[in-house]
């Protein structure tokens, strides 16, 4: 057995070492691809606590991944969860296109964005002389070639800097976009909404009329915001688009994607969405509490994890949706009256129904009564 | 419960103390309905878009 000793390994054309080694017998790496590196939550699309499909989308919202959010003003799309994927991956984000509209508005777009907290960002040392560069990458699959935009816009100082990638065929392929930093404007460092990834599938005028801001981040400047070249993903309902594999993380080189188990990835998503119970049939569960009165009581919902911010209560309601049992009985009803503003915390909520008739001083528990039926919480950015 | 749709916003009283305790907003006007119960937390997104709401529009009072 040999032992090699040097104090440092570097590459040839490097001007610093990759890994410096110390007289301790301990050694330190300048390693790119370390765990925790993407700034995207489900990335990888594998968690869809919402829907696996969603038919006639003409508005914004979070459809069917987790954190992934979809903003339509123009034509009708079918968002979907597919398992056509580059090799190494189990999931896509598919959107389809049901209703056309060959000639965009000034103020239409289609787009795929992710809202990311500022303090989840702090190391990008926005702002300030360190300031790194972001490096983006993804996997797409479409059959509407052409030119996309890809833009990050900081919310907390309205600056934003944009590149493009071209689709040239209809297989999947990996794009990778380097971003400038930069020293002007920090991120904050909190919980809310600090920076967008932001994918552009179709953009009027309002967005286009404008230059790109590809070297450099600039003030925010809706003209300047998207490629005049950049396709309209609703002028055929033939378009199909395909996404996964997002990743943003820092510095000039975009690693290998972090694969993060699904255990791990749908903690992270729980932080913005969760639900009591899961949805799907008579009986599931969706709490215990105590009947305050002879006609008011109230569930205690812990949440899984910690949540950014007090969650919005989102049931699914209609009719004889739930049902509360107590003290030898039960009494069916549509939906909860609300959560309440003083009692709930990111940890957990009461929520409340009045107008039952039960047992004053009896523990109760609440069953889903039907197949729709889920009480959800909300803290999305 | 009646949701209004114009204005969608319903504000909601806590039965123990009887102060306003959230506010509604019911998505779809078939079943299976949504119902959003929204506490007032200004870093919650959905209070955000109903203070921006509640500038030009009042939401319907409590039972």
């Amino acid at each position: 057995m040999s032992t090699l000793k040097v104090d440092g390994i570097r590459s040839n054309s490097a001007s610093s070492d990759a890994i410096t080694l110390a007289s301790d017998g301990t050694c330190t790496a300048n390693i790119t691809n370390r765990s925790n590196r993407n700034k995207i939550i489900n990335g990888a699309m594998t968690v869809h606590q919402r829907s696996s499909s969603v038919t006639g989308i003409t508005s914004n919202g979070y459809q069917t991944a987790d954190r992934m959010l979809l903003n339509v003003s123009t034509g009708t799309f079918t968002n979907t969860i597919s398992t056509d994927t580059p090799d190494g991956f189990g999931s896509s984000f598919k959107i389809d296109c049901t209703t056309a509209d060959t000639s965009l508005s000034a103020g239409d777009n289609v787009l795929f964005k992710q809202r990311i907290e500022g303090q989840n960002l702090q190391d990008f040392a926005k702002g300030t002389s360190a300031a790194k560069q972001f490096a983006v990458s993804f996997y797409v699959k479409t059959n509407k070639s052409g030119v996309y935009t890809v833009e990050l816009s900081d919310i907390d100082n309205s600056r934003i800097a944009t590149k493009t990638f071209t689709v040239s065929d209809s297989n999947w392929n990996r794009y990778t976009l380097i971003f400038p930093a930069d020293t002007t404007g920090a991120f904050d460092n909190d919980n809310a909404v600090s920076l967008d990834l932001i994918i552009w599938l179709a953009a009027g005028t309002t967005f286009t009329s404008g230059t790109l801001n590809t070297s450099s981040w600039a003030s925010k400047t809706n003209a300047n915001r998207v490629s005049s070249s950049n396709v309209n993903i609703a002028d055929s309902t033939s378009n199909e688009w395909y996404l996964t594999g997002v990743q943003l993380e820092v510095g000039s080189v975009a690693t290998d994607f972090e694969h993060r188990s699904y255990g791990d990835e749908l903690l992270k998503c729980q932080r913005y969405f969760c639900k009591a119970a899961e949805k799907g049939g008579s009986d599931h569960s969706a709490g215990m509490g105590t009947n305050y009165s002879s006609s008011v009581g109230y569930i205690h919902v812990r949440f899984p994890v910690t949540m950014r911010t007090n969650p919005t209560l989102d049931q699914i309601t209609g009719t004889s949706y739930y049902r509360i049992f107590s003290n030898g009985s039960y009494e069916t009803f549509d939906s909860f009256n609300s959560l309440d503003t003083a009692t709930v915390t990111p940890q957990c909520a009461e929520v409340l129904k009045s107008g039952i008739s039960i047992t004053q001083g009896s523990a109760n528990f609440v069953r889903y009564q039907h197949s729709e039926a889920e009480i959800r919480f909300s803290a999305e950015l | 419960m009646a949701y209004p749709t114009n204005p969608i916003y319903k504000l909601q009283k806590d039965p123990i103390y009887g102060k306003v305790c959230a506010v509604n907003k019911q998505i779809g006007d078939s079943e299976p309905y949504r119902i959003l119960s929204i506490p007032f937390d200004e870093a919650n997104t959905d209070y955000q878009e109903y203070l921006e709401w509640a500038k030009t529009n009042t939401a319907e009072a409590a039972d």
